[in-house]
């Protein structure tokens, strides 16, 4: 009987000092998360900050008028890339709209060097005249490109990311894979900031203009 | 005072047929709003979107879509994992509990649009058959507005 009340006093003790323990644990972790949170705000960015992490741009990719063209495309100027491909109906036409808006939100003075560009990780289906059409329909200033698989996988790799191919269905229609971000370059052409699709216009117009506004 | 009789005979006549006419009518089952296609140029895949709701007191499925406009129209999803986006199609279609709604909208369920078979323009109606299980008629022809590739 006295060892079952001290049992139950001691299971109290146990379930107590665990709450206490798990109570610390949630502060801490509480504590930890406000300091990343604060540190997030402290930097300020809707998108992730990505400068000094990834190599500067670097491609040989053929452009939506047919001609061979590397990063020198570029040159001097910042540059907006999105990574996806024309026969994507809904990520793609929603994120290269927004980036398109939040271009013409930009004060004149930021927006006149900022350069778009689409690549299409599905040559197969993206010639340049279907680039053409697709770039145009969401602002003049947006470069279709695409290129072999080869060359198509020494750019997505410098930026660690992948895309790939479904099976095609009975039509030869097939999905494909891609990165969701915006990946922006400043006018040296290195990569500073990752544009998630999650973002809505205001906030990439308040990343754009935070990063290209000049000093 | 026997025309008064009348009139009062005749106001309680007309309010019970409009009460019998109006249980006649039946509450549509379920309600399309806000349909619509983005367009999209060059020949490829568009998406459509669109707000059904359920009124009805039985837990109804859409499992499919046709078009006069398209050669195929699929239920997708688009997932975002990791960074990395990918379109889920949805083969056991989208379930929708009485007196709740499937939101179709940007970077989430769509109606994946295939091989448009005559060019479209802003602002034209597209009809799209919507394909349901558990309802009458099981097949719902929505006019869908074509509305600009920069619409969210």
């Amino acid at each position: 009987m006295a060892g079952g009340v001290h049992g139950r006093a001691g299971d109290i003790a146990v379930s107590l000092a665990v709450t206490y323990i798990r109570d610390r644990a949630t502060l801490a972790l509480t504590i930890a998360l406000a300091a990343l949170l604060a540190g997030c705000a402290d930097e300020g960015w809707h998108g992730k900050n990505i400068t000094g992490l990834m190599p500067e741009l670097e491609f040989t990719l053929t452009d939506e008028n047919g001609n061979a063209v590397t990063e020198d495309v570029f040159a001097g100027r910042p540059v907006a890339m999105y990574f996806g491909f024309t026969h994507c109906p809904d990520i793609c036409p929603t994120t290269l709209a927004r980036l398109a808006a939040a271009t013409r939100r930009l004060p004149q003075s930021v927006s006149e060097d900022l350069q778009l560009a689409f690549v299409s990780v599905d040559p197969a289906r993206d010639g340049p005249e279907q680039l053409d059409e697709y770039t145009g329909a969401f602002s003049d200033r947006m470069l279709g490109l695409t290129g072999t698989q080869k060359q198509l996988q020494a750019l997505t790799r410098r930026y660690r990311i992948t895309y790939g191919y479904d099976e095609p269905d009975a039509n030869g229609d097939y999905e494909v894979s891609h990165s969701s971000a915006v990946f922006v370059f400043d006018a040296e052409l290195e990569p500073r900031l990752m544009l998630l699709d999650s973002l809505e216009v205001p906030q990439m117009v308040e990343d754009l203009e935070r990063l290209l506004t000049k000093p | 005072m026997k025309l008064a009789s009348a009139i009062v005979a005749l106001v309680v006549l007309l309010a019970g047929a409009l009460w019998w006419v109006g249980q006649m009518a039946p509450e549509s089952p379920i309600e399309v709003e806000n349909a619509r296609v983005r367009l999209v140029p060059g020949g490829g895949p568009m998406a459509g979107y669109m707000e059904i709701r359920n009124h009805s007191d039985n837990v109804i499925r859409l499992v499919g879509a046709a078009s006069p406009a398209f050669g195929n129209v699929m239920i997708h999803r688009t997932i975002v994992r990791d960074g990395r986006a990918r379109m889920q199609h949805q083969s056991d279609g989208v379930r929708i509990v009485p007196g709740d709604s499937a939101v179709f909208k940007p970077r989430d369920l769509h109606l994946m649009l295939m091989q448009p078979r005559r060019e479209l323009e802003v602002g034209d109606q597209v009809e799209i058959v919507l394909q349901f299980e558990d309802i009458a008629p099981a097949e719902w022809p929505v006019a869908f507005t074509v509305v600009p590739v920069t619409s969210q």
